[in-house]
């Protein structure tokens, strides 16, 4: 008994040392790549290209990124803040609103909608540019802010609906059964119980969402067009030339670009943690 | 007397569902039929036209733009490229993220750092990713030549961008490195959805963590499972962004993929009619494919 | 409706030119252009009064004074060149104030995207900026281009060299105002390395195979070479054809009449020559691996392990901005050598490879019902012939290594290097545009695929001629 429970103990030693040796070939060849735009935002272009990108910073050079903040970087982080604030919250809403119904009751088109939501997922983001341009321009929201949130949020929703769909569904039905028992209604149903319980999902949606709509070029590009409405992937463009492409300052960019993104996760894994701890509920 | 009572009643209550069912459908359906239907249909339409863009006038042709696309060998090309990065992304990034995912929720709090560091690639644009491995994987230089320079202790150059079939793996490895961190975080929550309780009583019913996790867990995120696979099915078959600003479909068409195709036919080449037949085509494949997974693993659901 | 319209409109004009009797010829005016007729605007000036124009004095079209908006597209994004078309617009706008330019800089990587997205939805800009060929008859046939064959004989203009007039015609019709200068390509090389291994410049394709021999016994990688992104590789072919051939097999396979094709000895000879120099290591591993965007052809110059490197003027500038001492230390430039056999059966050997115009403005002004707006054409001509190409803008150009594709600008060239260049594409007997933008846009794919399967060994040059073939024919069947 001792025995087999030292040599269990044992194994799970072995198992765990294994499995932390993997974690950290893991963590390495993720760290590299970050490793070598940071670095390299440090240098100048000649330097980069002439001591190669593996090389330390020398002399380290910040000019890079005192270019890249006195030419408007700020202006076009908070426009970025905005659209995806606002397009994020909309769409975790309005995708919440629709898995519910989805997951959880019996209606004539569930099977229908459901299955059309999976097919708008493989829409290929280009064909809608110029329908969705013609559009934009009819209603005189060209070259705003406005004329991205609807793209934003309805590209969003066919993944969001069907994530939420899916995680709705492994809420026990019981417990509904028992609000409806207490005199909840759906709306109640949907507010009290069902949302705080799809936490868990939500904050996967807004982490997968805001990433993406954080990185958005195709349509920022096509419907922004003066330089004090654009959004933070299209400053790249501003050091960039028909010929010249200055690497280390557009490395400056995309750095400052990441770096509010991983605050933002390292404070926000530990809610999603906390999320799923008081998501999980005694049945 | 009763009887005709619970069927109004059974009614009362249908109705009642599809009026609550419609009030939280409505705001989706109103922005979805807007931003991607009717675009979706004027791609269908657009797709019967001989018309190369710009032009007022397009030249009906019926479905001469359909019977290309049958015969088109590139066509089928780029979606047999599809199909190896959809295979290969199955394969490794939903395993990939469910292990890292497992030894996260095993490890709990302490390892943080790993999750935040691993998480890292997937905050980064695909422009990024693309332009550093770009340079990560050089011929010359590249960490992947200078390591087989190491091993091998003379100059080798290991050309993984330039050639046939090296730079499609190439491709899907990087596209694993930037959607493991992804589905890391999604099986994660997916195991903070699991009762705390199941695993209690599993833990006091004697079993071990890794019997837990293959008997209890795993088949609870079922579901969740097959929502990663599908997601992940659709994302390697609409891909584009990395891999246009990576290869731009070279060397010579073998990273061509159906997005970038129908992209270089619609917008650079004049050929908007059959770019839009290229993106029905896409279209059509994709949601077979999705909607042909979804029924073969049909997971158990109750309303 | 509106395709009759243009049509009527089209054979006017056809009409009024042929009358006239002026095809590409310059204008009335002898003086029109170049340095001399805007130095005369200058001594002009002070002789008008308060409402004093840098126009003052020329031959241009009256522009209205009500008010109007003009939306100009370009893809000036960096400086210096944002810096340089801004202020030609504000030069404008001063001059007019009645008339408001709305400038946006698109950004270069989708322009074309852009372009098409908005032409495609009724909302192209006034002007518009894009590089000739193939696209331009596009845009023209497309009805998003005004023909100013008519304005550009009857008004003043900068008096630009032959090939700008031609790059901006298709079908005998001026579409387009050249404003951003030469681009010839040549090789560069590091000069020390030539020194300290006694390599002379090589004029002959021979000699040039023995000085690669040389470099490759030293191992050093003789080209710097970045064909990732294929119009770099295209380069290479483009010359060894040119010098083989002059222009005529291209134009024959261009048009894929009377026996042309890109199966012709020329393309044969190009092909094979590459491929032989792939074999021999002239060029580095991995070829089709690098970028030239991400200037990994550079970095190989840079760090010393290739000594030249066949591209574009504009590295000039670029190689420059990265280290200017560095640049004027080690590089030098020389023409891509001569075919001695070719030379013997009478080829001309002067043939450039490049673009007169770099890019050309695209005036878009027409009214609803299909017909010319004349208004904002008039203005829109004035803006790109009189404040872009005009004495300051030029200057300015000049200063940043562009060379105004204007008669007279190749004289004062400071760069040694970018002289050099500019001096061999005015000799030169005929300038060879660009395949990957004189082809029709679905053959330029193919073609650039083919650069890739021919530096990467995959095709032989036969095959990849057939399939260029295949492409001409079917985009001519169109």
């Amino acid at each position: 008994m001792t025995d087999e429970y030292r040599a269990s103990k044992i194994k799970s030693k072995i198992a765990w040392i294994i499995a932390i040796f993997f974690a950290i070939v893991w963590l390495v060849i993720t760290i590299t790549p970050f490793f070598f735009m940071i670095m390299n935002s440090f240098r100048k272009q000649f330097d980069m290209l002439q001591q190669g990108v593996f090389h330390l910073p020398d002399p380290w050079y910040f000019q890079n990124y005192i270019e890249v903040i006195t030419h408007g970087f700020f202006g076009y982080f908070f426009r970025s803040v905005i659209v995806v604030a606002v397009s994020l919250v909309l769409m975790l809403i309005i995708s919440a609103f629709a898995a519910y119904p989805l997951s959880r009751m019996k209606f004539r088109f569930n099977g229908f909608i459901y299955a059309m939501v999976v097919a708008m997922m493989s829409v290929p983001i280009h064909v809608t540019l110029i329908p969705i341009f013609k559009l934009t321009t009819s209603v005189g929201l060209y070259d705003s802010l406005g004329s991205l949130v609807g793209p934003y949020v309805a590209f969003a929703l066919p993944m969001a609906i069907f994530i939420l769909t899916a995680f709705m569904k492994t809420i026990p039905k019981e417990l509904e059964e028992a609000a409806e028992i207490d005199g909840c209604n759906r709306y109640m149903n949907f507010f009290k119980m069902i949302l705080p319980l799809s936490k868990a999902g939500l904050s996967t949606l807004a982490i997968y969402n805001g990433v993406s709509m954080w990185n958005e070029f195709a349509f920022a590009n096509t419907f922004l067009i003066t330089p004090q409405k654009k959004t933070l992937p299209l400053a790249l463009g501003q050091f960039k030339g028909e010929h010249s492409l200055n690497i280390p300052i557009n490395l400056s960019v995309l750095t400052l670009s990441v770096l509010p993104m991983i605050l933002l996760f390292i404070f926000f894994q530990d809610k999603l943690v906390k999320g799923m701890m008081t998501g999980a509920v005694k049945g | 007397m009763e009887k005709v009572g619970n069927i109004g009643l059974a009614k009362a209550k249908a109705r009642s569902t599809s009026r609550a069912a419609t009030v939280f459908l409505l705001p989706a359906l109103i922005l979805i039929i807007v931003f991607i239907v009717y675009p979706v249909i004027d791609t269908f339409v657009i797709s019967g036209y001989r018309w190369n863009g710009i032009s007022a006038n397009r030249i009906r042709i019926g479905l001469d733009n359909w019977y290309t696309l049958i015969h088109d060998e590139m066509f089928w090309k780029s979606f047999q490229h599809n199909l190896i990065i959809m295979v290969y992304s199955i394969l490794l990034q939903i395993p990939l993220g469910m292990l890292l995912a497992t030894f996260l929720d095993a490890g709990g709090k302490k390892f943080n750092i790993f999750k935040i560091i691993w998480f890292l690639p997937y905050l980064m644009s695909s422009v990024a990713i693309a332009f550093l491995f770009v340079y990560a994987l050089a011929t010359n230089g590249g960490i992947i030549s200078s390591l087989a320079t190491l091993i091998r202790g003379k100059r080798t150059t290991i050309d993984l961008l330039g050639t046939s079939p090296n730079a499609l793996y190439t491709i899907i490895g990087v596209m694993a490195w930037q959607f493991t961190p992804f589905y890391m975080v999604y099986f994660l929550a997916g195991y903070g959805n699991i009762d705390s309780t199941i695993y209690e009583a599993a833990v006091i019913d004697g079993a071990t963590r890794g019997q837990y996790i293959c008997h209890i867990a795993i088949p609870l995120l079922g579901p969740i499972f097959k929502t990663a696979c599908t997601m992940s099915l659709i994302g390697s078959l609409k891909y584009f962004d990395m891999i246009w600003n990576m290869t731009q479909g070279g060397p010579a068409g073998t990273t061509e993929l159906m997005a970038t195709y129908m992209y270089k036919l619609s917008f650079q080449q004049f050929n908007m009619g059959y770019g839009s037949t290229v993106a029905a085509g896409m279209f059509i494949l994709i949601t077979a494919i999705a909607l042909i997974f979804n029924r073969v693993f049909k997971v158990k659901e109750d309303y | 409706m509106r395709k009759r319209v243009l049509a009527l409109f089209l054979t006017t004009v056809l009409t009024a030119s042929i009358l006239t009797g002026c095809g590409n010829s310059v204008a009335a005016e002898p003086t029109a252009g170049g340095t001399d007729s805007t130095a005369a605007a200058t001594e002009a000036k002070p002789a008008e009064a308060s409402t004093e124009k840098q126009t003052d004095g020329k031959n241009i079209p009256e522009l209205t004074t009500e008010p109007l908006t003009i939306t100009l597209w370009d893809i000036s994004t960096d400086e210096p060149n944002r810096g340089i078309s801004e202020a030609a617009v504000q030069r404008f706008m001063a001059d007019y104030p009645n008339i408001t330019v709305n400038q946006v800089h698109q950004q270069n990587d989708n322009y074309k995207q852009q372009l098409v997205v908005a032409m495609s939805s009724g909302q192209c800009p006034d002007i518009y900026v894009h590089w000739g060929g193939g696209p331009m008859a596009e845009y023209y046939k497309s009805g998003h281009a005004c023909d100013i064959t008519d304005m550009y004989a009857r008004y003043d203009h900068p008096e630009y060299v032959d090939a700008a007039v031609a790059q901006s015609t298709y079908d005998g019709k001026m579409l387009a105002i050249p404003f951003s200068g030469l681009t010839g390509c040549d090789i560069f090389y590091n000069k020390t390395i030539f020194a300290e291994l006694g390599i002379e410049v090589p004029t002959t394709i021979d000699e040039l195979e023995a000085v690669c021999e040389k470099l490759k016994e030293n191992e050093i990688i003789p080209f710097a070479l970045a064909n990732a992104s294929k119009w770099t590789g295209s380069m290479y072919y483009m010359y060894l054809v040119a010098r083989h051939s002059g222009n005529d097999e291209f134009n024959a396979a261009y048009t894929q009449e009377n026996g042309g094709s890109f199966t012709s000895p020329a393309f044969i000879y190009a092909g094979e020559k590459i491929q032989d120099w792939v074999k021999k290591g002239y060029f580095p591993n991995g070829v089709n691996s690098l970028t030239a965007d991400d200037g990994q052809d550079k970095a190989l110059l840079y760090d010393g392990s290739a000594a030249m490197m066949l591209h574009g003027s504009w590295q000039t500038s670029g190689l420059k901005a990265d280290n200017e001492e560095w640049y004027n230390e080690n590089i030098g430039v020389f023409r891509f050598p001569e075919d001695s056999e070719a030379k013997a059966a009478g080829v001309p050997q002067n043939v450039e490879i490049g673009t007169a115009i770099g890019m050309g403005m695209t005036f878009n002004c027409f009214n609803d019902d299909g017909s010319v707006d004349q208004e904002k054409l008039d203005a829109c001509f004035v803006l790109a012939t009189q404040y872009f190409n005009d004495d300051i803008y030029n200057e300015a150009q000049m200063a940043t290594g562009t060379v105004p594709s204007i008669k007279g600008f190749n004289e004062n060239i400071e760069d040694p290097n970018n002289k050099y260049i500019i001096d061999e594409f005015f000799k030169a007997s005929n300038v060879q545009l660009w395949y990957d933008q004189y082809l029709p846009a679905s053959v330029t794919e193919v073609h650039k695929d083919c650069m890739t399967e021919l530096f990467g060994l995959e095709k032989t040059p036969m095959e990849i001629g057939e399939e260029q073939d295949a492409a001409m024919q079917k985009a001519l069947a169109e």
